[in-house]
């Protein structure tokens, strides 16, 4: 299974990506996320499982299943948007509370064994170079986090522009 | 001088940015300071305008997947929105993140940055400290003294930039403590004790959702 995430309207999104393919599982805002709050209950009360009970209380889960993570997401200031960044603030139970010692700093541990790419799309009319280069150190620090290998990253000024990048959904 | 702290942390409970600001505070005694958890409530119109009229404003709060948590993100996009007409005004971060390298908390930093661009305000300066959920366990230990050493001697420059609206380069510190200890105690005293409260036994926080 591949995942997106995307900060769209349904009708944007639809109307820029009409073809998906079938094994592919969107997640997109329903308008009822709740915030994470730092409560850890899906490390220590129900482990894997976030305890907010909103439709995005599964995204390790989620994950673990994924061969591929599509992320579209319009850039604010260096980082995601919030509906994007509130996905990914809930997706934590992916890992353990447990650290390691990765490239000389410390880090979560995994609590699945899947091997994921990562491909993350912003898009904004006005990207700075350095919310751009805010941006990248970013997408690598998460690959770093999530353990993930492969990732491609690109930034696009308009929709159409976004368009032609994301091809491979 | 007119200082606005914003606790940005989401924590229901007593968090790691609360008990920071309580650390900065005495060091900036005798200041007009006001405080906002911009987590917990909706502002008022006029809460947002004693906002944007400062002469610093603060920002702390906990590091979440490399950056700021949604919540946060969705008040500075917020602010941006209703602007600053007062551009006379610095501001500084203090952010904790559950690594225990402080060094992890520079993308955050480069982040409050780019939105001090974006607003017009002065970036001022960030002072990231590592291994945030250890604090509440070492509070008691004076600032600047053993494991408290280096946040002392960090929050000491921080706050005297503060009180001179002077810029600085970022300041990253851990506890004055071996990583590999924190690493051992982290589970010992901090997971595993949190889970049992939970009425889960150690093996069940591997458990995977299938």
């Amino acid at each position: 299974m591949n995942i997106i995430i995307h900060d769209l309207s349904n009708e944007q999104f639809h109307s820029l990506f009409p073809k998906i393919n079938d094994d592919v599982y969107i997640i997109s805002d329903s308008g009822s996320i709740r915030h994470c709050i730092g409560c850890f209950g899906c490390w220590i009360k129900t482990p894997g499982n976030c305890v907010l009970k909103d439709g995005y209380d599964d995204m390790g889960e989620l994950i673990s299943k994924s061969k591929k993570v599509t992320v579209i997401s319009q850039c604010y200031y260096g980082c995601y948007s919030p509906f994007v960044k509130n996905v990914l603030d809930r997706s934590i139970s992916w890992l353990l509370p447990f650290f390691k010692i990765r490239n000389n700093e410390t880090h979560h541990k995994r609590r699945y064994q899947n091997n994921m790419e990562l491909a993350v799309h912003f898009y904004g009319e006005n990207i700075t170079t350095e919310e751009r280069e805010t941006a990248e150190k970013l997408v690598k620090a998460n690959c770093v986090n999530f353990d993930v290998k492969n990732y491609h990253i690109s930034f696009s000024n308009s929709l159409e522009k976004l368009y032609r990048e994301v091809t491979d959904i | 001088m007119k200082i606005c702290i914003i606790n940005g942390s989401p924590k229901a409970s007593k968090s790691t940015s609360e008990l920071l600001i309580e650390y900065l505070l005495t060091f900036i005694k005798g200041k007009n300071v006001v405080t906002y958890n911009v987590c917990r409530a909706d502002l008022s119109k006029t809460q947002f305008s004693q906002i944007q009229n400062n002469d610093v404003l603060i920002f702390a709060f906990p590091l979440y997947i490399d950056s700021l948590n949604s919540q946060l993100l969705r008040f500075l996009i917020e602010l941006e929105r209703r602007g600053f007409s007062n551009n006379n005004i610095t501001v500084y971060c203090l952010i904790n993140n559950g690594f225990y390298e402080g060094r992890q908390n520079y993308i955050a930093a480069d982040i409050m940055k780019n939105w001090c661009n974006a607003v017009g305000l002065t970036y001022g300066q960030t002072l990231g400290i590592g291994a945030g959920e250890m604090l509440t366990f070492i509070k008691d230990v004076p600032l600047g003294h053993g494991p408290n050493k280096s946040i002392g001697i960090a929050l000491q420059k921080l706050s005297n930039n503060i009180l001179s609206l002077n810029k600085g380069e970022d300041l990253f510190v851990s506890p004055n403590w071996p990583r590999f200890l924190w690493k051992i105690a982290s589970s010992l005293c901090f997971w595993y004790p949190r889970a049992k409260e939970n009425g889960l036994k150690r093996k069940r926080l591997k458990d995977k959702v299938n």
